[in-house]
Parts: structure tokens; sequence; C-alpha cells
């Protein structure tokens, strides 16, 4: 009992230092004004009328892009998951693909086929390509590169969660209604609570994105403040401007927590039923098939193989790799070291919660979720503002605190994929290990975490993915030299000739799938696991 | 297997779990096809040979799930109101119909209440009201009653026999109780575990 | 896996920076920095230890950094792209004060009299003209010359160089002549694009008939062979010049490597680096005499160069800002 409680007490204080601590502290420098306690930073924020605009711009900008993610997520979802559509594992797994890279190496696709030069000026004219590229720039592109870089947060959390819907309550309706009038008015109803969910994590994550909305030229509240406003120069300023945005997230998550969380467990009593009921979509599929086709070729297929097209002259790869290659090889030991350590602290955490073992149990979820949405550059002010001191050397500048970030970070994923692992175990595993005199390490080592270790494998590879492209957060606080390859393509944007960038997101895709493929071979299909892990959303 | 069932009568099909009783239920309602033979539902062949011809909805059946299968998200009022706005049923004429199912299961003043909140025998009655509320031919139930007290239990097997009555629909009654076999039925098919029907056909 | 996981750990803690280091921070692009900096690296032995800014002025950059870490500073030099961010630092007490010795020659008004920060490499600011175009535009104030009233082009003032630019104008006329200035231009419908890579492609396009822009995105499109020219502005006599903006070395106060830093600094200022920069894509001019240019960039020798004053061009950045933005907003 003790060891346990020192245990997860450790995980706690772990997670508090690296992401608690630094919040703190930009709340303590935010209201620190000539050494004492005043709110003038505030003040300027607040009289700013251009900060005003710019949070404007940002709220549009994650509006919409949750809207159009969700309008777009929500059908994919259910055709995907519900419909004996064909090809359906391998288009959601199409769309799913950009969420695994940086959203700006979307944005890159995104210029190589609409922008002027691109692809489509190729094929239809530079006249038509002059529309595209207008497109592109500005809101609307931002919106739609966003968009489709999200979107399968909510396709992934509607397929999750019509598979919770009860087989029965969808028979009950079909008695009296269509498979149609079944979805809209039972099966989407049922999942609404995930849904909004999914909403609301693509629009935090909209809110604090600031690569893309930089490239294509939208001005917005997280380039802006921590930019020609905090050019002014004054930490404190910076730290007051990133408070509004960490508001936004709180106010949200608290949102969620009240309405949303209790709902989505209302849903789920027993459910004896073997499977998920499909839908037959008759002649209509051939005809949905073409529009998920052309929608997956436009928004997915076109502009990440226009970077591959881009990249193919001779001489681009070679220079790629000279200007690349350490950033990659840092890149893979980061994400290794940091998806390692995440998966630790997140199978402690994911007990904790899971077990209810500290009292404190639901303040650690809330605080790790808050921290996932919250925007990097507020994780990565505080964690300079926090670390940044002659004695914490040995931290700060160093690649250690890239790792301290990723935890602050990312340890929501880590904690709820062993939350979901942990509750398809049965408690009565572990006491009848009680029972047979096994103490908590010996029960946790031998017991829990191999009947959890799909779910730990599942926890690994989505904390490696987004450590991996990690750009915000990285960008802060990478030691000198030690920059990764997200962070090193997206410095080299400035000026870099169009085929190097195209060969360098080339090689980030590969950093991200790669590993994968191999992870996959040796562990074997790990499909069901990695489901599970994303159900704890 | 071979079974037939006149109009307006009351059959249960009574055997141990497992024998495939729901599945004579479900093969009704349209929710699978039989690999081999026919389903037939007045004069029409609504599946044939693994091939569903009538879809669910199409097909005049009711059923009452053991389960229950209450959409959580709806009031009783939306329960009710769902089967028949899909079927088009008129503003007006949907009220009065909810009102006057309602009240014969005596559920008037519970309209606007969630399922969740009910207790177990209320929570029955709005499954069998959301059945009945379609004026289906058929009304097929599986085990309604598996998940109430031994009082209950009897009680509303009376009710639904006065239903039944009442409305003159045919009833197909899947149970695993002999008692409550008799009680509802006037007939009973017993179902051995080959999943053959062995005296296909008693009282 | 954990012990996987510790195995990198353990490496990247090895791969921290040892004695023989130098730490710099580099606002310029790093396409055209790094091979200088792997240059400085293989010369002298001394491992760099690079930290890039994202595209200028924007990103929360190293900038940011430097003042964030100002009380336990981690880089010994900061490369900045422009004068103006080594005039704010120096006024934070960021900077301390190094006369190199390869600063000999660079001209006064490109270096910062306390010898806190030096200039070096400049990009200019100049004209690219369509090459149909007979008698070229020779002065900004063609942008609100009817006789050219629809056929220049500038890049959003809100970012980048011509946000400079304007700082420049600013400082020279006072905000307010700027702002006539550009409701002029804005009045002889001067169209506003994205970038000024993009204004150099509709020039080169022949949308339009000119656009100011920096002198690298005038040489690439001249070395692909477009169709343009290149025109250094406002060169008459008594005329306002054209605007340099040279990268800015400066010298940390309390980096870990001072010696190292001082030494890269020299390295950075000195004719050759500049002829690097010159001859690369940055198409930078020299600052030195008598280095050797491509032929395509005229030595500073033969240009009048436009004579600004930074500190007051860091202070009018901001206060131009709003005026700049409900300009941008304002376009029909």
């Amino acid at each position: 009992m003790r060891s346990e409680r020192a245990m997860l007490v450790l995980a706690v204080a772990v997670v508090g230092a690296a992401g608690l601590a630094p919040m703190l502290a930009v709340l303590a420098e935010s209201v620190r004004v000539g050494g004492q306690f005043g709110l003038a930073h505030y003040g300027v924020l607040v009289r700013s009328t251009r900060q005003w605009q710019l949070l404007g711009h940002s709220v549009l900008l994650a509006s919409l892009v949750a809207g159009m993610a969700t309008t777009i997520g929500l059908p994919l979802g259910v055709l995907m998951a519900k419909t004996d559509l064909p090809l359906r594992g391998t288009l959601a797994a199409l769309f799913t693909f950009p969420f695994l890279l940086p959203p700006y190496v979307v944005a890159v696709g995104w210029f190589q086929v609409f922008g002027r030069g691109g692809i489509v000026g190729d094929w239809l004219g530079p006249a038509v390509a002059e529309r595209t590229h207008a497109i592109l720039f500005g809101l609307s592109g931002t919106a739609l590169v966003l968009a489709s870089c999200l979107m399968p947060v909510v396709m992934l959390l509607t397929m999750l969660f019509v598979r919770t819907v009860p087989p029965r309550l969808e028979e009950a309706a079909r008695l009296a209604a269509p498979w149609g009038a079944t979805f809209i008015r039972v099966t989407i109803p049922l999942i609404l609570p995930g849904v909004l969910l999914g909403a609301l994590i693509v629009f935090l994550l909209a809110l604090g994105e600031f690569a893309v909305p930089m490239f294509l030229r939208y001005d917005v509240y997280s380039v802006d403040s921590f930019t020609r406003f905090a050019a002014l120069y004054q930490p404190a300023v910076a730290a007051a401007a990133s408070v509004p945005l960490g508001l936004i997230a709180l106010l949200l998550v608290a949102l969620e927590r009240l309405f949303l969380r209790d709902r989505t467990y209302e849903i789920r009593f027993a459910a004896s039923a073997p499977d998920v009921l499909t839908a037959p979509l008759g002649r209509a599929r051939f005809v949905l098939l073409g529009v998920v086709l052309l929608l997956g070729a436009v928004g997915v297929a076109l502009p990440l193989g226009s970077l591959a097209i881009r990249s193919a002259a001779p001489g681009v790869y070679p220079e790629a790799f000279a200007r690349g290659w350490d950033a990659l090889v840092r890149s893979l030991g980061y994400a290794a070291a940091g998806a390692t350590l995440l998966t630790v602290i997140g199978f402690a955490l994911g007990y904790l919660i899971q077990r209810r073992a500290l009292s404190i149990w639901r303040a650690v979820d809330s605080l790790t979720i808050l921290l996932f949405v919250l925007p990097s550059t507020v994780v990565g002010i505080g964690l300079i503002a926090l670390w940044n001191r002659p004695t914490l050397g040995a931290v700060y500048g160093t690649a250690w605190l890239v790792l301290v970030g990723y935890v602050a970070q990312y340890t929501a994923v880590t904690s709820r994929a062993t939350v979901a692992g942990l509750s398809a175990i049965p408690r009565a595993a572990e006491e009848a290990a009680r029972l047979a005199g096994a103490g908590w390490f010996r029960r946790v080592a031998l017991i829990v975490a191999p009947l959890a270790s799909r779910s730990l494998c599942a926890a690994w590879i989505v904390a490696y993915l987004l450590c991996v492209r990690d750009t915000g957060l990285t960008m802060m606080i990478y030691p000198p030299g030690g920059d990764t390859l997200p962070v090193r393509t997206f410095t080299l944007m400035a000026n870099g000739a169009p085929p190097l960038i195209a060969a360098l997101c080339v090689m980030m895709i590969a950093a991200a799938v790669i590993p994968l493929g191999v992870i996959g071979l040796v562990f074997g299909d790990l499909r069901p696991g990695r489901q599970r892990a994303k159900a704890a959303w | 297997m071979t079974m037939r069932l006149e109009p307006g009568e009351r059959v249960a099909l009574l055997g141990p779990s497992g024998c495939g009783k729901t599945t004579v239920l479900r093969l009704v309602a349209g929710f699978v096809a039989p690999d081999h033979g026919l389903v037939r539902i007045g004069d029409e062949v609504v599946a044939i040979d693994g091939r569903i011809v009538v879809p669910p909805e199409r097909r005049g059946v009711g059923m009452v799930f053991q389960d229950l299968a209450l959409w959580p998200h709806l009031s009783v009022h939306g329960n009710l109101a769902f089967g028949l706005r899909s079927q088009g049923v008129s503003k007006p004429e949907i009220e009065r119909r909810i009102h006057e199912m309602l009240e014969m299961v005596g559920l008037g003043t519970f309209a606007d209440a969630k399922p969740t909140r009910l207790s177990g025998g209320e929570q029955q009655r709005v499954a069998l009201a959301r059945a009945l509320v379609l004026r289906p031919h058929v009304l097929l139930m599986d085990e309604p009653l598996s998940s109430v007290d031994e009082r209950l239990n009897r009680q509303l097997r009376g009710e639904i026999v006065r239903l039944q009555m009442e409305l003159g629909f045919t009833l197909l009654y899947v149970t695993h109780r002999a008692d409550e076999a008799a009680d509802v039925a006037e007939r009973v098919a017993q179902m051995d575990r080959s999943g053959g029907l062995g005296g296909a056909v008693t009282i | 896996m954990r012990r996987l996981g510790f195995a990198c750990l353990v490496l990247l803690v090895a791969c921290r920076g040892a004695d023989d280091s130098v730490v710099v921070y580099v606002s310029h692009d790093q396409v055209f920095s790094e091979p200088i900096l792997r240059d400085f690296e293989r010369d002298t032995g001394i491992r760099v230890l690079p930290v890039y800014d994202t595209e200028e002025a924007k990103g929360t950059g190293v900038m940011n950094r430097l003042l964030a870490e100002r009380n336990n500073p981690q880089a010994d030099v900061y490369w900045a792209n422009e004068p103006i961010r080594a005039e704010l630092l120096k006024q934070e007490g960021v900077s301390e004060s190094y006369r190199s010795p390869s600063s000999q020659g660079i001209p006064a008004g490109l270096r910062d009299p306390d010898g806190h920060w030096t200039g070096f490499a400049a990009r200019a600011r100049v004209f690219v003209v369509h090459k149909d175009i007979g008698d070229p535009p020779r002065t900004i104030a063609a942008y609100s010359d009817p006789s050219w009233r629809g056929r220049g082009v500038i890049a959003n003032p809100l970012f980048g160089t011509t946000t400079t630019h304007m700082a420049a104008l600013a400082s020279l006329w006072g905000a307010d002549s700027l702002m006539a200035f550009l409701g002029l231009a804005r009045a002889n419908s001067v169209v506003m694009s994205t970038s000024n890579g993009e204004s150099a492609d509709l020039v080169a396009q022949g949308a339009f008939a000119f656009s100011l822009v920096d002198v690298d995105d005038a040489i690439s499109r001249l070395r692909r062979g477009d169709p343009i020219t290149m025109i250094y502005p406002d060169q008459a006599v008594g005329g306002l010049g054209t605007l340099l903006l040279p990268n800015a070395v400066l010298l940390i106060r309390g980096g870990p490597n001072p010696e190292n830093g001082r030494r890269l600094i020299d390295y950075l200022l000195s004719p050759e680096t500049e002829r690097k920069l010159a001859a690369s894509d940055a198409a930078q001019v020299p600052l030195h005499e008598g280095v050797a240019v491509p032929p395509d960039l005229p030595p500073i020798e033969n240009v009048t160069i436009m004579d600004v004053d930074y500190t007051s061009m860091a202070r009018l950045l901001d206060e131009i800002q709003p005026l700049l933005q409900s300009w941008v907003e304002s376009q029909p």
C-alpha cells in the first residue's frame, strides 16, 4: 500500500512540476509589475483594440475549423464505422494521415496544389490557380487546411462512440424507420456528447495553432501576441497575453466536465449484444464511395502526394539529408524517449484515475486534459519562465527540458489510454494476486501491465506520434544545436527552395510512419488497442 | 422448422436459454434473413433464402426487447413519437395516439419524463407502449419480464393479455418460464437445444 | 522499452555542449546562415550550437528567448537579420560592447556607436521593373505618381522588410506623412500582395510594372531569366537613397563562451563572409569596400544609402503598426 501511494504521488508530482508549475509561473509573471503585484500588463492588453480583434480572429478561425471538422468528420465517421462502404478501412486511414503530421506540412502540401504555380495551375491554367491561391491565403485557406488536419479527431471519436451504442436501441428504431432516420434521431443523438467532445478538442487545438496561420497569413492571437505584441519584448506582457488563451481552454474543459462527461457515461448500460450493426448502403454505396474518394483525393492525397512530386528532382534529397539528417535522428530520439517517459507516467496516472486510488484523481485527470489543449506557446513560455535559472542549468538548455515539455503537454493521452485499458481488465485479476500475497509493484508489473500491454503499446505509439510532430513547443525550448526535424523544416521555410522544403516534409512523413510500420510488424496488429486508447476520450 | 401463427392469437415460444428463441424473433422482425427458407407475414414473403425482401420498418411488426432498449436521450413522449413521425403520421394525430396509448398503459402523467428516471415496471410499460403505438399487426416480446420482481411479473402478464385483447394484434412471446408462457399465451411452442420445435402446437 | 528510452536520454545528455563550443541565436534565414556557420566550425574547430528563428519578425522567436534568458544567458552571439532588433536588445541590456577588428571599414551609420552591434552584409530594398517598361520609375514616389496609376504593387506592409521600410520612411518623414503617402498610393490604385516574392512574380508575369522588393527576390528571378530589371531607387542627388538593411551581430552579456563568441563575430564580420553571402542566393550587399560581388549586384561604393536612425525606427515600428493595420484593412 505504501509503495503504491509513493509511486502515484511521485507521478502526480512529476506532472505537477512539468505542467502545473509552469502555468502558475506564467500567472505569477504576468501580475508582477516592477517587482510588485499589479495588473498593468493586463491593462495594456485590455485597452489594445488590436488584441481584441486578434482574439476575435482566433475564435472565429477555431469555430470555423471545429464546425467544418464536425460537418465532415461526423458523417465520415458514421460511414466508416456503420456502413458497408467499400474500402472503408483504407479510407479511414487515409483521412487520419494528416493528423499525424505537423499541420504546416499539410499547409505546404496544399500550397503546392492550390497555390500560384501549383498543380492546379498546371492542370487548369493560371487563371484558376489565381482563384485557388486567393482562397488558400487568409481565413478561408487557414480554416480549410486546419480542418483537414484536425477532422480525424471527430471522425475517429465518432467511429469509436458509435461502436458503444447498444444495437438494440437501433433495432428498436429500425422497426419503425429506415436507417437514415435511425442515424439522425437515435444513433447520432446518442453519441452527441462524444462528437461535441471531438469538436471541442478541435476548437482548442485550432486556437493554439500558429504555424499554419503564419504560413497562410491570417493574423491570429496565438501568432501575434507572442511576436508583434510581445515584440515590445516584455516577457511579462507576453505572459499576460497568454492568459486569455489559457482561460478559454480552462473554461471549455470545465464546461465539458460539467455537461458532457456524465452524459457520455449515461448511455453505457448493459449491452449484451455482440457486435455493431451495419447499415447496407445498397446502390448508394458507389455514389458515396465516389464522393468520399473525391474528398480524400482533393483534401489528403493530392496535397501530400504533391510534396513527393515536388521533391522528386535530382540533388534534392542529398541536400535534404545534408540539411536535416541530424535533426531527423534527434527527432526520433526525442520522440522515442518522450513516448517512453509519457507511457510510464501516463500508466501511473491512468491507474490512479481508473482505480481512484488517491482522492485527487479527478483533479489530476482535469489537469492533464487542460494541459493537452493548452496552446503550446503558453506551455513554452511557462517552462522558460520557470526553468530558466542559473541553478537549473542542468535541465534548462538541454534536451531534458524538451522531455519535460512533452510530459507537460501530452500526459493526458497516455493516462487516458491506460484508463481505457484498465477498464477492460477485471479487478479480480489484481485482487487475486493481492490475496496471493503480491505487493503492489509485483501486482502491477506481473499482472496489470501485461494485461494492459496492448493499451500501453497503443499509448506509446500515439505519444510517439504527438512528440515527433510537435513543432510549437519544441521550437521554444530546444537546446542550442539540438533542434528537431519539424523545427528545422519550419525555420528553413523562410526562403528555402520549395523542392528542398517538400523533401524535408517527405522525410518527416517517413519519420512518423516508418517507425510505426516497424513496430506494427514486431508487435502484430495493434488496431483494436489503438481504438481502445482513443475510446478513453 | 416451421411455425405458423393465426391472426390475433397469442403464442409463447418456450425453451432453455441459447436454443435460438431470440433468433426466431429477429427473423420475424427482419434484422436477419434465414439462410434457407422463408418468412411470411400475412400474404407477403418478407425474407427468403438469405435475402431480406421487406425491411423491418415496412413489416408492421412491433417488438419489446429483453433489455427494453428505451432511448435514453428522448423523453417518454419522444420514445413514442419517433416511430409515428417516421411513418409520416400527422402532428395532431401523433399527439392523440400517444396520449391514448399512455393512458392505456397507465402512464398518462409521465410523458415528459426521461426513461432512465422511471422504475422498472414503468420502463416496462413505456417499452410496451412504444411498440404498440404504431399499431403493429404482430408484436414480438423477448423475455420482457425477466428483469422485474415476481410480484410485478405476475401483474404485468395480466396487462399484456388485456392489451392484446383490446387491440387484437398477434403476439409471439418468448420466455424460458413455463408458468409465464401458460399465463400469457393461448398456445405454447416448445423449442429444444438443437433449435428444433418439439410439439409444434400445443393447447 | 523503458531501457531503450533511458538509453536515449543518456545519449541526449551526452550531446550537451562541450567547452569548445559557441551558442549562437540566428534570425537570418537558416538556408543562408547555416552554411556560413558550418564553415566557421570547419575553419576553427569550434562547435557551433545554433538556435534558428522562424520567419522574420514572427514566430515566438529567438528574440523573445534572448529576453527571457536575460538573467541566465544561454547564448554567446545573436545574429540579427536587421539592426532594429539588435538596437532593442542593446536598450534592454542584453548585449555587451565589442569592437571587432573585422568591423574596420564598415560605414559608421551601419554600426552602433557604442560598439554593441555591428552591421554586415545588407539586404537592399530595390525596385523590380518589367523589361518592357521603357522609362522605368526611379523613386518610390512613383507609387503616388498618377502617371504610374494602377501599375505598382507592394507587399503587405504588416509583414517583414516592408514593415521595416515603412518604419524607415516614418523616421525620415514622420508617421503622418508616411500615412499621407500611403493614402495617395491607395488613391493611385496600388495593389497589395502577400509577400515580396509574390510582388516580384507579379511584375515578372507583366501584371504590374514595378514593385519594391528585397534584393534577393529580384536577384533570384533575374538568375532564373525572368523578364525584369533591378533598380536601386532614389539615387538622384539629394534623393532619399536606397534603404539598406544590414545583418547585425552582437555579443550577449554574460554568455557561456565569450571568447568563442568574439571569434565568431570576427568571422561573421569578415569580408570573406560578406563575399559568400553576396554570392549566395541571399544576394546581400557587402559593407566592406572592395569585396568581390557577382556581376548582377552593384558594389556598395556606387550606392547612395538612405540615412536612417535605427533607434527611432525601433520606436516607430510599434507606433505605426495600428496605422498600417487600418490601411491594410481599408483596402477596397
